[in-house]
């Protein structure tokens, strides 16, 4: 049969004895999607006494640097990985950065753009593209870059790739931002169908889907058993709770309407608090 | 011997006038007042002036008639904003330049222009925007390239026209922007 060349990492052997080191023959895992082969090899440090010269510093100290051309891009991975890492964001969507971001770096427009900034829009891309946004505000918040220089680089990206991407929808916010709060099922269900209402009887035109999604779930808590302040929702939502109130304003009046057919009402529609 | 009566520009069905009127909001201008200036004297003398050196290198004034505020520098250029017209503006640039001279500086009124015209009107019906990332910006930021103005257009119906050295530029982006909204008219 065929024989396909296995290049991910040397298969470990696990001894009884974990004290011996598990020498790998074969060097680390190849990335040729990303790294352009990543064939050079480092000097490791020395173990026998012959590596150390006469004041106790390791002989040949120098681990030189490997694939200089592509360092900064490695690094923009670690720090892709880092950032991902903060949110649980899953493998497809950190792979989807990396490529995003090689393509971005092999392209050089963006040049200038500190690699931080490009990487934490091309995760801001990938998300989206992945059908899971995440606002730029979560992404602000495991990056060191400002909101205003993610945005910036995030128009730049879209614009040098050729790319765009789907409008966000309330929807994809529902179910993270119910279950940070620990809203039931039940809930969520509702307020995705307050918000689908609301944006589909365009009573809230102009508004950030984020704020309609936070009021249509500040609604659907108010009426169920698990109820939640304003402002907790807009800690989860990154929304100011004015805002909530601004958007809650607007779909009040047709509260009625909005709820599904087989809401189970804990609170009343007309005993809503009205702001 | 018939002679037709052909029209200038060609009418086309499409583009019959809005009947809309962009207003002017805010006109930006400089002028030159050719003598160095000491802005503290002016700071101290002058009504209604502000100079905090340490944050910005110009004394701030305004008067209350045209409305407006002005940078002034102490190279003896100034720039002149918000005013509603362009006769405004130069009436108010005249203005400061007379505060400057009556403080004893021997102020001209050189290379008056004006930098930016900002106008903004409404189209009356609701738009709808592809293409606008409502985190960032609730409008849509649409650069036209002949004129070469900024349009801001929003989902309400209401248009910010900006980058216009005439009034002329302004209008004409409206008559331009004006049937490709139509096209994007919400439907309700």
């Amino acid at each position: 049969g065929d024989r396909v060349i296995d290049v991910g990492s040397e298969w470990r052997t696990f001894s009884n004895d974990k004290a011996t080191k598990d020498p790998s023959r074969v060097g680390d895992t190849q990335n040729p999607l990303l790294s352009d082969g990543d064939l050079s090899t480092m000097i490791g440090k020395g173990t026998g006494a012959a590596s150390f010269d006469e004041f106790g510093n390791s002989k040949y100290q120098n681990r030189r640097t490997m694939s200089s051309s592509d360092r900064a891009m490695v690094n923009a991975f670690k720090e892709i990985t880092n950032m991902a890492d903060r949110i649980n964001l899953p493998r497809n969507i950190v792979d989807r950065t990396n490529n995003l971001f090689k393509q971005v770096y092999e392209q050089k427009s963006l040049k200038g753009r500190s690699n931080d900034a490009i990487a934490s829009a091309c995760l801001y891309i990938a998300c989206r593209q992945e059908g899971v946004p995440r606002t730029f505000k979560e992404i602000c918040a495991v990056s060191r870059i400002s909101k205003k220089e993610i945005g910036r680089c995030f128009k730049l990206i879209l614009k040098a790739l050729e790319t765009s991407v789907d409008l966000i929808t309330t929807g994809d916010f529902m179910s993270r931002f119910c279950s940070n709060l620990g809203l039931p099922k039940q809930v969520q269900m509702a307020a995705t169908h307050i918000a689908r209402k609301a944006v589909e009887l365009d009573l809230v035109p102009g508004r950030s889907p984020i704020s309609v999604a936070a009021a249509a779930i500040y609604m659907a808590s108010q009426a169920s058993a698990e109820k939640r302040t304003q402002k907790e929702i807009g800690d989860i939502a990154g929304v100011a709770d004015v805002t909530i109130r601004q958007s809650y304003r607007l779909i009040y009046p047709r509260a009625p309407d909005l709820f599904p057919a087989d809401f189970k009402f804990d609170t009343p529609v007309d005993k809503l608090p009205q702001l | 011997p018939l002679t037709p009566m052909t029209p200038m520009t060609p009418v086309t069905p499409a583009s019959e006038s809005s009947g809309i009127v962009p207003q002017l909001q805010n006109i930006v201008s400089t002028v030159n007042l050719a003598c160095k200036l000491d802005l503290k004297n002016i700071a101290l003398h002058a009504r209604n002036a502000e100079y905090n050196p340490k944050r910005f290198a110009a004394v701030i004034m305004r008067i209350r008639e045209p409305r407006t505020t002005a940078l002034i520098f102490s190279s003896g250029k100034m720039v002149c904003t918000g005013a509603k017209s362009e006769e405004q503006s130069r009436l108010a640039a005249r203005k400061y330049a007379r505060v400057v001279q009556k403080l004893g500086f021997p102020a001209k009124f050189l290379d008056f222009k004006i930098q930016n015209m900002v106008g903004s009107c409404d189209v009356r019906f609701p738009i709808r925007l592809e293409g606008y990332e409502p985190e960032l910006f609730p409008g849509l930021i649409y650069r036209m390239v002949k004129p070469r103005i900024v349009l801001l257009i929003f989902v309400s119906g209401k248009v910010v026209l900006t980058g216009a050295k005439e009034r002329s530029e302004i209008y004409e982006a409206f008559e331009n922007i004006y049937p490709i909204l139509k096209g994007f008219k919400k439907a309700s």
